[in-house]
């Protein structure tokens, strides 16, 4: 069976990997040191099994696991590990993807391992439950040819609604997400501000408003040429964030 | 909580509970026993006058509750001074209501002498009751809070000194790392098992113990030992007190508890790691201590939710030990997060070491 160990801590990956050996040395352990990574390795290396820390730097272990839900083709069974009882976690206890607590007990891994291989497949659609309530992704992904790719969500300086897809723009790129505005607004409304019925753009990338020769309002974005149209509805809302 | 924060602050407790209301029958049924023994002996019926006695301070009491009840709300809005002085003004207001009814019925079954005098004799006699026992009570449920409050508070107050200084997810990674270390490096997971029971000890002594620069800065050393372990090469702590005095008095766990915020906020979001740095120096009698760590420029942090727990009772016990001498400063700038207490040098006499 192939493991990946997801986890910013030397020691507490030797730890598994100790553990996983001393049950079945036959067991292929790669590592990652956190979220980005591991979705790298998940992707080319296609494991079975993760064994995924929660609180991680750049990508936490929640959020891979959202992401992974966009993977085409088979996805890992996951098994999230933590040193303390997150609150996020109580939506699983009685759900087929597992944790389990540090320090970690063997029975308690290879009980979990057991659970894991017998389910093949861990039910990732619970994560989606609890995704947008208290804590908002730090990356957007888009899967393109089978393949995930991330975009940091504070380069992110405007989404724009057409059709069914959202695009994602930042200076020098874009991206087709497969989400919705509504739901990128309501995990984001920190972040995003809603100018026109189909545009979403981050506050801090706002550089200023003018009018156009048909005296429109458009605003204006550091780092990006692009003009965007504000509605008449949001437009005093827009002109108060300015100030 | 808000609702909880509500009824614990007011002072006035809920008359409208009914077991409230047994206690307020409770109490005007002891005061007309009271007053019916008081009778002097000559009175031939001192059970009728108890009946009559309880009838009359029942009456108000229940009444005074029922509005009381009504106005609960608005009177718990205001201060506690003024909430009690129009407690009380609602229940003479009451009373003499009640008093003026009674000798106006007495007056017509002509049970009592009906002169002038005689009427605003009882009148004041009734009002002097009601005015010593309506106090005694407002006084008892003020004091009854008082020591609920009390006690509340100082419950909390210590539930939060533990959480700030044992964050829990520090301690379990703490003892992953050791079992961890039992396998590969027995001796490193001494080490750490000893620098932890060093950690917990001072965590555990009582607030507001000094000691010694010195000896904190010792302090910081086991907590970073520790720490490095987990984090490997991405935590590295430079050191700049060669001008620190460090014999000089400071509260128990000022600055470790910076440290672990330091490392918490400044080191573990970021995966590359960063410097963290501690300077200190001493200056015509004044010691001035810096910790800064790196600040995450990203939008979101990965523990944003930083309540400053520490850093306010930090101040609090710098201010209860120097007065306004000490301060505690926190500065951004050039994606620095800095923290500085300044302290004055105090000699160290009495210091259990």
């Amino acid at each position: 069976m192939k493991i990946l160990i997801v986890d910013d801590e030397t020691l507490a990956r030797e730890r598994l990997i100790d553990l996983l050996n001393e049950d079945e040395p036959s067991y292929q352990c790669l590592q990652a040191s956190n979220g980005v990574e591991a979705l790298e390795l998940i992707q080319t290396e296609r494991p079975e099994l993760v064994l995924l820390d929660i609180r991680m730097p750049v990508m936490d272990g929640l959020e891979l696991a959202q992401h992974l839900m966009t993977l085409s083709g088979p996805v890992p069974a996951i098994v999230f590990t933590t040193a303390y009882q997150d609150h996020a976690l109580e939506a699983f206890e009685n759900n087929a993807i597992d944790y389990l607590v540090k320090p970690i007990r063997k029975e308690r891994l290879m009980r979990a391992l057991d659970k894991a291989s017998q389910l093949g497949q861990a039910k990732l659609e619970t994560l989606q439950h609890i995704d947008t309530e208290s804590r908002s992704r730090q990356h957007f992904s888009a899967s393109i040819h089978g393949k995930i790719i991330l975009q940091p969500v504070q380069e992110v300086a405007y989404l724009k609604a057409e059709q069914k897809y959202v695009t994602a723009h930042w200076p020098g790129g874009e991206m087709l997400m497969d989400e919705s505005l509504k739901s990128i607004e309501a995990e984001f409304n920190d972040r995003f501000v809603r100018i026109h019925r189909n545009t979403l753009v981050a506050i801090d990338a706002i550089r200023g408003l003018e009018k156009d020769d048909e005296g429109n309002s458009v605003l204006l974005l550091r780092d990006i040429e692009d003009k965007l149209p504000v509605s008449r509805r949001h437009l005093a809302g827009i002109k108060k964030l300015i100030k | 909580m808000p609702e909880k924060t509500e009824t614990s602050t007011s002072f006035l407790p809920d008359f409208c509970n009914a077991r409230m209301v047994f206690v307020i029958i409770l109490l005007a049924e002891l005061l007309a026993i009271v007053l019916a023994l008081a009778q002097p002996a000559h009175v031939q019926d001192r059970l009728f006058s108890l009946a009559l006695y309880s009838m009359f301070i029942q009456c108000i009491s229940i009444t005074c509750a029922a509005f009381l009840c009504i106005f609960r709300g608005k009177l718990n809005a205001l201060p506690d001074n003024w909430a009690a002085t129009l407690s009380f003004v609602l229940i003479m207001v009451i009373a003499f209501t009640f008093i003026e009814l009674s000798w106006w019925m007495f007056s017509r079954w002509s049970v009592v002498d009906s002169s002038l005098g005689a009427h605003w004799g009882f009148v004041l006699r009734a009002m002097g009751i009601t005015a010593i026992s309506g106090a005694l009570a407002l006084r008892y449920f003020y004091v009854q809070h008082q020591w609920r409050r009390n006690v509340e508070l100082e419950s909390n107050s210590r539930l939060d000194a533990l959480q700030a200084r044992i964050r829990p997810h520090f301690l379990f990674n703490c003892m992953n790392t050791i079992a961890s270390l039992t396998r590969r490096d027995p001796g490193k997971a001494e080490q750490a098992v000893e620098d932890l029971a060093d950690l917990f000890r001072a965590s555990l002594q009582d607030s507001h113990r000094l000691t010694t620069i010195e000896n904190e800065l010792a302090l910081c050393h086991r907590y970073i030992n520790i720490e490095s372990l987990r984090l490997g090469d991405r935590l590295v702590v430079n050191w700049d007190i060669d001008k620190l005095d460090q014999q000089a008095v400071i509260p128990s766990l000022t600055l470790q508890p910076l440290l672990e915020n330091a490392i918490y906020h400044g080191i573990e979001p970021r995966a590359e790691g960063g410097d963290i740095t501690i300077s200190g120096e001493t200056e015509n009698q004044l010691s001035r201590i810096t910790i800064s760590n790196p600040l995450e420029t990203g939008e979101r942090m990965l523990h944003t939710k930083g309540n400053h727990l520490a850093q306010e009772n930090i101040q609090q016990r710098l201010q209860a030990l120097f007065g306004k001498n000490a301060s505690m400063t926190i500065s951004e700038q050039e994606d620095q997060y800095r923290v500085t207490i300044t302290l004055p040098v105090q000699a160290n006499e009495n210091i259990d070491r």
